[in-house]
């Protein structure tokens, strides 16, 4: 494996938004609130990256948006 | 080598910021780019001087491959000129590795959303084929068939330069499918994917791109999307060689830069007038900004820019690096220092209020957040601001929560208010203001 | 095929079926908000009871619509469970079952594939459980065989009831609240 495939493999997950898409819902923030709060219009406001223990939630939260704005890119 | 020779004293620059295009452009010749401004900006003229697309000049041969065109932007550090400063090279090696069955795509994007910038519409009105050229060679290494031309719909000088540009190019035969696209207006309309956007039909505001547009851009292909500078830049390196690009700057950072300063008319102060001037990277600011107290605010980079003084800029070259380890960011191009009693704060808070205004209204945090940034900075402007840390949790709220860069720029300004005149911030806050000597708290005075 | 037990069986399907698909729609509604914020019940828990309940329901359709084209009692072919024309016992109310059905197909498909659709086009598609629920309201009205009994009426009446309650508060939220979208 090349370098940079082994540190892409260590890389953490990671949450991103797609912003114009989003509403505010805040479905993400009630599955995962470990690394999703709101701010104070209830938008999502997302604190570091997915650990492995976290993997399958956050799996449910992109799938739960009710505007398919979130994703879980590995 | 550029040594950093004292100047005669010029003129002092100093304008008030605007919010409309220039009224008037003004452009000074230049080394490089800028040069021979007295040909005019015909096709002819321009193939004359400088031969066909990608001809090299004198002790320097046209680059064969899009590899070898990489290698040079990447020796002389060609970086994008467009704000964000992305090293070419990059984008044009991501845009070439492409899988075979997608035709990649070039955009020249003359958009220049800044009002306080005017090196877009100069290089549109005095050297559109520099531009063009630098476009051309590319798409011809690239295989790229298309080359799209994209003009700010508020400058309409530049679109019928561009148009005329266009039109001179598809008389004399070239094998490029040229396509002109107005776009705007407003602040946002020139960000790559919402250029992108508005090329494929759809309202030009940026959306979240997953992948760079380098890799997958207009209709899912390579779309290698560069400011019209950094096309001219493109031009002048292969044009020159890397070696003859590299006669000028500094060893470390080769080449010019263009620079949008206000214009030196006292008659015009405040009519909205840019000066554009091209100097060497290395070159100190002294020269291009003219005699100016020391003391002076100075807005660099534009609206999305960080606040300095004319101390600190004069005491250092116009160079990236240089900038950026004093906190500094060139963004682009523009360098504007206040008149005289005119309150950093207070411009900042217009600056900020016309920004958001300007958002594209497509994301939460850009659409809640710089209204409420605006009225804080607003509210600190006439020196009724309460809780002062609002400001910054505010700045922080909206940077990296959006699909563009719009409301980072717009913290960048804020928080650089802060760091640089801090001074200025507390007399605010204390309920007064030291550049106007204005007590704030009695509004009588105030208006 | 005949015998009361398939007709029976149709029918207590088709009662209980009024009861989930209202359920489906209600939850469906309940779903809608723009208010910011965690709510006392997480919308995740809204959202999959809605799945549950709908998925139940169409369980329960696949019964309630074989035993109809099994027993011979009444003449039901198995296109008419999709064509609503060319049907011969109580042909409107049987079609209105049809598009019911139709409608719900396109609904649970699009929602299976959602991963594959942008989110406006099962947005749209999804907008026919509407008009699918109002069908199969019709359909109980006119074909269901114990329309004549209070308690079924009752529970027709209330089905509305909820929906409209429940719609309308929720159209009146959504309309307040939902701030300015480009």
């Amino acid at each position: 494996m090349t370098w940079r495939r082994r540190t892409q493999a260590l890389a953490p997950a990671t949450m991103r938004v797609d912003w114009p898409a989003c509403q505010g819902r805040g479905v993400c923030a009630e599955v995962l609130p470990e690394l999703v709060s709101l701010d104070e219009w209830g938008f999502p406001v997302i604190r570091g990256g997915v650990d492995d223990e976290l993997l399958d939630l956050a799996r449910q939260a992109a799938a739960d948006c009710p505007h398919r704005a979130l994703r879980l890119i590995r | 080598m550029t040594s950093l020779a004292t100047v005669e004293p010029a003129p002092a620059r100093c304008g008030m910021p605007f919010f409309s295009p220039p009224a008037q452009v003004m452009v000074d010749p230049g080394p490089m780019l800028l040069a021979d401004l007295d040909d005019g900006p015909s096709l002819a003229a321009h193939r004359s001087r400088f031969g066909g697309v990608g001809a090299a000049g004198p002790g320097s041969a046209a680059p064969e491959s899009v590899e070898q065109l990489a290698q040079w932007a990447e020796a002389v550090g060609l970086a994008g000129r467009g704000g964000a400063g992305f090293p070419f090279h990059v984008k044009l090696r991501a845009a070439a590795a492409g899988p075979r069955g997608r035709r990649p795509i070039v955009v020249v994007n003359l958009a220049e959303g800044e009002p306080l910038s005017g090196k877009d519409t100069a290089l549109a009105r005095c050297v559109p084929h520099r531009v063009l050229d630098g476009a051309a060679l590319t798409a011809g290494l690239l295989g790229a068939r298309e080359v799209h031309v994209v003009v700010p719909r508020e400058r309409p000088l530049v679109e019928e330069s561009m148009a005329l540009a266009v039109a001179e190019r598809q008389a004399a035969g070239e094998r490029l499918a040229w396509r002109l696209t107005v776009v705007g207006p407003g602040f946002v309309s020139g960000q790559a994917r919402a250029v992108i956007e508005a090329l494929s039909g759809r309202p030009g505001l940026p959306v979240t791109a997953w992948q760079p547009e380098a890799v997958s851009g207009l209709r899912g292909r390579p779309t290698l999307l560069s400011n019209a500078e950094t096309w001219a830049h493109v031009w002048a390196v292969v044009q020159r060689g890397p070696a003859g690009y590299a006669a000028l700057g500094t060893s470390s950072e080769p080449g010019t830069t263009l620079l949008s300063l206000p214009g030196a008319d006292e008659a015009s102060v405040g009519v909205g007038t840019v000066a554009v001037v091209e100097v060497e990277l290395g070159t100190s600011w002294a020269a291009p900004m003219g005699e100016v107290a020391h003391d002076v605010p100075v807005l660099l980079g534009g609206f999305h820019g960080t606040w300095t003084t004319a101390s600190t800029l004069t005491g250092m070259p116009v160079s990236r690096v240089a900038l950026r380890d004093g906190g500094l960011a060139l963004g682009a191009g523009v360098a504007w220092p206040l008149p005289p009693g005119v309150c950093p704060v207070d411009v900042t808070a217009s600056i900020t209020a016309y920004l958001a205004g300007e958002s594209a209204q497509r994301c939460g945090p850009c659409r809640n957040g710089l209204p409420a940034l605006a009225a804080e900075v607003g509210a600190l402007a006439r020196g009724v601001s309460a809780d002062y840390t609002r400001i910054e949790h505010l700045a922080g709220l909206v940077e990296r929560r959006g699909a563009c860069a719009h409301p980072d720029g717009t913290a960048r300004l804020v928080r650089s208010l802060v760091s640089a005149f801090g001074d200025e911030v507390a007399a605010h806050r204390a309920g007064r203001c030291d550049v106007t000597r204005r007590d704030l708290t009695r509004p009588e005075v105030a208006q | 095929m005949s015998g009361p037990m398939l007709w029976y069986l149709n029918r207590g399907t088709g009662v209980v079926l009024l009861v989930l698909y209202t359920a489906t729609v209600v939850l469906g509604l309940l779903s809608v908000s723009r208010r910011p914020g965690v709510r006392r019940v997480p919308q995740f828990f809204v959202q999959g009871l809605h799945r549950a309940v709908s998925g139940m329901a169409t369980a329960l359709l696949l019964v309630h619509v074989v035993t109809a084209v099994l027993d011979t009692y009444v003449d039901i072919r198995w296109y008419d469970v999709f064509v609503p024309w060319g049907g011969t016992y109580r042909p409107i109310y049987l079609a209105a079952g049809a598009i019911a059905v139709d409608l719900l197909l396109a609904v649970g498909l699009t929602s299976l594939a959602r991963a594959r659709l942008s989110d406006r086009a099962w947005r749209v598609v999804h907008l026919l459980a509407y008009p699918s629920w109002a069908a199969s309201v019709a359909h109980t009205v006119g074909i269901g065989t114990d329309m004549a009994t209070p308690w079924l009426r009752m529970l027709l009446v209330g089905s509305v009831g909820v929906v409209v309650a429940v719609g309308v508060t929720r159209l009146a939220r959504v309309r307040r609240m939902a701030p300015g979208r480009a």
